[in-house]
């Protein structure tokens, strides 16, 4: 007999997520990912200033703020032919680089953790055993049987107090699938608190490079607004380049001794997750962080690239102009059909709500039934993330990824193919978590490297008037986001914006079936999982989780009034 | 001389000094966060006994939910400190609901929250993050299945108070900026005078949520608004009025351009779109993420993010003065109303040429005209 | 022949000569506040803030004069009075209209004779004005946002949330424009007036007087 289940909301993540799932035999057989709210962002962009875009875009998500700045400035230089400054590219970077090792410990710790780890168990640990436990994966210091001690008291303080558990209430405590001894629980508690507190020391980062976070303001078409000087107190100088090295040096410690050995502890006693929630296969890598010029795709520290059918021998080019979204299933409308792909340059949309009515119980999945599109590239559902970027530099000569994903198979004693699967996807955030912390104070030493040497500019503003502009103007933007392959096009007429897209990460993996019937990431990945207890489906949450969902970037396409977006023709 | 003296005047019971240490904060730090909420609601230094007792006395429950939002300020709020979120959730409140943070998922999370809703009717405070979309019969956005706006209307009128963080929540925001295609709403558009307190900003700054949170606890009641529903202890003073670049800005030195010497030796930021004589917030003095930094302190302008239909009034951010309507986005005010006063010389130059053109030689046709 | 009038009251003389200086300390000062044209070198100087205390004074001084005008217009003589204003309201206001909109667009070489103000002029003077309160009332707002909860605050405010202070502030500046056109129209009128008439039109917002043919009037 076949059991339909609906988990909604997917909490933990960023944004409004539905999942409903059709059991068989204690399996998934079926499954649709839905988001369930938008708000029109490139709607509300149509009209304005191209350089304000970013402060718009990196609105679409507060969790990976950011991300959308980035992807939004290079958008706008790509169209107008705009070479930013070195030091630029280096601000950039370390942005984009404390930005990425932030998150996944946030999320491996606040948003994943809960996933795999029983907190009331943690209840009936030993201190002692625990800091043994803790003392053999690492020497971080905080690790002594009184610090367990107190966590434990604090824990179980809160726990038995009237007010009740708040925020872990009503979880699947208890739950057969959580398999960790009471120690490794305490222990990772007790990380939890800890990433709790380190998170919001290392993100000052961006506030002094940044002005603050989330959101930070300092981006610019042509470069950034941070100053550059060492003879100013007002710009960065020497002071702040000490911040800012024991900053990335506390972010940098913290991941070599919590993190990776949490991720290497936890690991071999959910070892079944390694062949559970595969996925489409496919993966798609923007890749980032350049290492020389302003934006010189050739030296990127993740390299660019398309892996098809988890076949890692070859190593395909990525082209830009392969990429399309259907909405076939999703809440919009196609002028010439929606059984049709549109690249992002003929983002031609238009909204249209034909779902249930609210309050509602079940979506009509044999209809459109998300707000998120379905990217395709080369007409194939592509999973973007850090396991995708992880696959494209591992095979495309990254030596320190290289080095990090043997290293973490060889402790597990697991073999390449076991990448391909929930825990694979956690274990390469952890992977690329680990190779960002240690790049990053390259690239800090690089800006102090510049500034040593006098060079401080910082923005170039040959075409920061727009009466410099072209007529006419397109052009877009790539970054390798936390989550993943981040894009966003734009068409700029009359220095004005005339069209913008965003083809974010969790549109590529979050959306729903395309024109084909081909499932989106998230929905293949759900296949095959077993669920204990239709009650209690704490193994969605696993596979789902291991994308790192975050829909408030996902679903912001759209065009309201019904006014017609402009249509270009491709490049 | 006795500035010590005074100080040690205003003290801490001894027991709340234990009770804390004894869940983990230190002595330091507790009196510390005292202060620092103190002062941040601009409170004399004699209440800080009293809001350290209305920490130790209330753990109320609060729901936190997130509409058509960014989870910026669930983010902002992970940032908190003094008290941080941890000792937030564990030792201040009690987070009934919070699509960021809580453990539950499904069916389970939305049972915790609407358990929390009848249990503590018209105890709890909510905290609202997001905008709250009426278009296509709520369609834009449900959770469970229900509308954000059946969920926002019944957990508002159950509360004892909302705050609204972030500019979405309070004025709408982003997803109401032109031409605000899901027809979003802030909260107190939605549900009118319900108690409500703004605090807005994108994000939020953490500081000025807990120093409410702890305004609520000390006292039993929201803080003085002004006419907007803003905290004054937040939002009573223009960015302007309180910028360190202000002596830059009455003395007249300017940065013309980013990286400019001006630019770097951090003056004022005016020409280059500053927002900050437009916009009533605290930045200057609170800054963000513990005080590190603030947008002017970065090298940015203000963008105006407090202050209602930000996206809309305040852009181009670059410029001084919005686009003039009708006209085109390198139109400013200045170059239109050059040309306009351009015109009426030349237009009334031309008049007085024809004038006195027929003065010289037309004195036949004035006589006519005399008839 | 021509006689000699006292048309422009002490009053009528004081507040023009004050709204013009007024108009134009106010445009200098209030367009160097929203467009700095002058960087100084150091912090020792105070040219913004003389600007801005300068200009805030003269907005005091304006406010009065526009004030105290509008007063006159129900103290002062026929000339002066608010009637002069609403042209249109009489048929012979109506005829004066026609007969000016004609000299203006050169159809007729003379415009009809007045003593005060001439019926277009004062008709234009009604929309000068309203845009001097325009002027007065969002520049006031915006002032007061220094101290929320003063006396301008509390009483002009509440236009804050209604037009934005960005709003606001694009109106004060385009206005500041339309009167810059005003007063270059105005100049050229008077001198217009003072050529084709030669009453002694430009003098006589200097003295009061002016030559009036008594015939003309007819």
């Amino acid at each position: 007999m076949a059991k339909r289940i609906a988990v909604d909301p997917i909490t933990r993540i960023e944004g409004h997520l539905r999942i409903e799932a059709k059991l068989e035999g204690g399996k998934i057989v079926d499954a649709w990912s839905s988001s369930t709210a938008f708000r029109g962002v490139e709607t509300i962009l149509k009209g304005r200033d191209p350089r304000d875009a970013h402060h718009f875009t990196q609105r679409f998500c507060g969790v990976c703020t950011t991300v959308h700045s980035m992807a939004s400035i290079r958008a706008v230089e790509d169209a107008l032919k705009i070479e930013i400054p070195d030091n630029a590219r280096l601000l950039r970077n370390l942005i984009m680089g404390i930005q990425n090792v932030q998150d996944h410990v946030i999320h491996f710790y606040h948003l994943h953790a809960l996933d795999w780890v029983d907190i009331t168990s943690a209840l009936q640990a030993d201190p002692k055993k625990t800091a043994q436990l803790a003392q053999s994966i690492s020497d971080w210091p905080n690790s002594s049987v009184k610090h367990f001690e107190a966590v434990k008291a604090r824990v179980a303080k809160f726990a038995t107090s009237s007010s009740g558990l708040g925020p872990f209430q009503n979880a699947y405590w208890g739950h057969k699938a959580y398999k960790l001894p009471p120690e490794a629980n305490l222990m990772a508690v007790a990380h939890y608190l800890e990433a709790l507190e380190w998170q919001k020391e290392v993100i000052k980062i961006h506030a002094v490079l940044g002005s603050k976070n989330p959101h930070p303001q300092t981006f610019l078409v042509g470069g950034m607004s941070t100053p550059i000087h060492p003879d100013s107190q007002n710009a960065i100088n020497a002071d702040k380049i000490a911040y800012l090295m024991k900053l990335f040096k506390q972010a940098r410690e913290f991941v070599e001794k919590v993190y990776i050995p949490d991720v290497l502890a936890v690991a071999p006693f959910y070892l079944d997750w390694a062949g559970i929630g595969g996925g489409v296969g496919n993966f798609l890598s923007y890749g980032d962080f350049p290492e020389s010029g302003g934006n010189d795709v050739g030296s990127y520290y993740f390299p660019r690239g398309v892996i098809m059918g988890k076949d890692l021998a070859n190593l395909m080019e990525m082209d830009e102009a392969k990429i399309t979204e259907y909405v076939t299933n999703s809440w919009y409308n196609y002028a010439q059909g929606d059984d049709k792909g549109l690249h992002p340059y003929k983002g031609e949309t238009k909204h249209n709500y034909t779902g249930p009515k609210p309050p509602y119980e079940w979506l009509d999945t044999n209809q459109k039934y998300s707000w998120v599109k379905s990217p395709r590239y080369m007409d194939q559902p592509m999973e973007v993330g850090p396991l995708a970027r992880i696959l494209v530099a591992y095979v495309g000569g990254n030596k320190e990824v290289k080095a990090a994903v043997d290293f973490v198979l060889k402790t597990l004693n697991a073999p390449a193919s076991a990448l391909f699967s929930t825990l694979g996807r956690t274990a390469a955030r952890a992977v690329d978590c680990l190779v960002l912390a240690q790049r990053n104070e390259t690239w800090l030493q690089q800006l102090a490297d510049n500034m040593g040497r006098g060079i401080y500019e910082v923005h170039n503003k040959e075409k920061w008037d727009p009466s410099t502009w072209p007529k006419e103007a397109q052009g877009y933007g790539t970054h390798e986001a936390p989550r993943g392959a981040l894009g966003h096009w734009i068409r700029i007429e009359d220095q004005k914006i005339a069209n913008y897209q965003a083809v974010v990460p969790s549109t590529w993996n979050a959306g729903p079936r395309d024109a084909m019937g081909q499932k989106g990431p998230y929905e293949s990945a759900l296949i095959g999982t077993p669920i204990a207890d239709p009650n209690k489906p704490v193994e969605i949450l696993r596979t789902i989780h291991s994308f790192d969902p975050c829909l408030a970037c996902a679903v912001h396409v759209m065009d309201g009034n019904g006014s017609e977006i402009i249509r270009v023709k491709a490049l | 001389m006795n500035v010590d003296q005074k100080s040690t005047q205003v003290s801490i019971p001894e027991e709340i000094l234990q009770k804390w240490e004894a869940k983990g904060v230190s002595r330091r730090d507790f009196i510390k966060f005292c202060t620092a909420t103190t002062a941040a609601l601009a409170l004399p230094l004699s209440f800080v006994p009293k809001v350290a007792q209305a920490l130790e006395d209330k753990r109320p429950p609060v729901i936190w939910v997130e509409y058509q939002s960014c989870s910026g300020d669930s983010e902002a709020f992970l940032r908190a400190n003094q008290p941080t979120a941890g000792d937030i959730i564990l030792e201040t409140i009690s987070l009934e609901y919070s699509d960021v943070v809580m453990a539950a998922s499904g069916h389970l999370a939305e049972e915790a929250k609407h358990n929390a809703m009848k249990k503590y009717a018209g105890k709890y405070v909510l905290i609202v993050e997001g905008s709250i979309p009426r278009g296509a019969g709520g369609g834009y956005c449900t959770i469970g299945g229900k509308s954000a706006v059946d969920d926002c209307k019944e957990l508002v009128k159950n509360a004892a108070a909302t705050i609204c963080v972030g500019t979405c929540a309070a004025f709408g925001g982003l997803p109401a900026a032109a031409p605000n295609p899901t027809d979003a709403v802030s909260v107190m558009d939605l549900v009118p005078g319900a108690p409500i307190v703004n605090l807005p900003g994108c994000p939020v700054n953490a500081t000025n949520l807990t120093a409410t949170i702890v305004h609520f606890l000390t006292f039993g009641k929201l803080p003085a608004v002004d006419r907007l529903g803003r905290p004054k202890f937040a939002y009573g003073k223009r960015i302007h009025d309180n910028c360190e670049r202000r002596s830059h800005f009455d003395a007249g030195q300017y940065a013309e351009a980013f990286g400019d010497a001006g630019h770097s030796q951090g003056w004022c930021l005016y020409k280059l779109g500053c927002k900050g004589p437009e916009t009533f917030h605290n930045c200057p003095t609170c800054r963000y993420n513990e005080g590190v930094s603030w947008p002017v302190m970065a090298g940015h302008g203000c963008i105006g993010c407090s202050e209602p239909g930000f996206w809309d009034t305040m852009s181009p951010f670059y410029r001084r003065l919005p686009n003039v309507p009708g006209f085109g986005v390198e139109d400013t005010a200045d170059q239109i109303g050059l040309g306009l006063a351009a015109a009426t010389a030349v237009a009334f130059g031309a008049h007085g040429v024809v004038n006195i053109g027929r003065s010289y030689f037309g004195k036949n046709d004035s006589d006519a005209d005399q008839e | 022949m021509h006689e000699l009038r006292y048309v422009w009251e002490w009053p009528v003389r004081l507040t023009h000569w004050f709204n013009a200086i007024s108009i134009v300390v106010l445009s200098v000062t209030g367009y160097y506040i929203g467009d700095p044209f002058v960087s100084v070198p150091a912090t020792s100087q105070y040219v913004m803030g003389w600007m801005r205390f300068i200009h805030f004074l003269f907005a005091y001084i304006f406010m009065l004069s526009v004030l105290s005008r509008l007063i006159w217009a129900f103290l002062g003589n026929e000339f002066a009075s608010w009637r002069v204003f609403f042209p249109w309201a009489t048929s012979k206001g109506r005829q004066y209209i026609v007969g000016t909109f004609l000299f203006y667009t050169f159809v007729k070489a003379k415009p009809p004779g007045v003593v005060g103000h001439n019926a277009l002029a004062a008709m234009a003077y009604v929309g000068v004005i309203g845009l001097y309160v325009v002027q007065i009332v969002t520049g006031f707002a915006l002032y007061g946002q220094y101290a929320p909860g003063g006396g301008w605050d509390s009483s002009l405010g509440w236009l804050l949330p209604i037009f934005g202070n960005q709003g606001l502030r694009l109106t004060h500046h385009v206005v500041m424009w339309l009167l810059i056109g005003f007063s270059i129209h105005h100049v050229y009128s008077a001198w217009l007036m003072e050529v084709k008439e030669k009453n002694g039109t430009l003098a006589s917002i200097f003295g009061g007087y002016k030559f009036i043919d008594p015939k003309e009037l007819q």
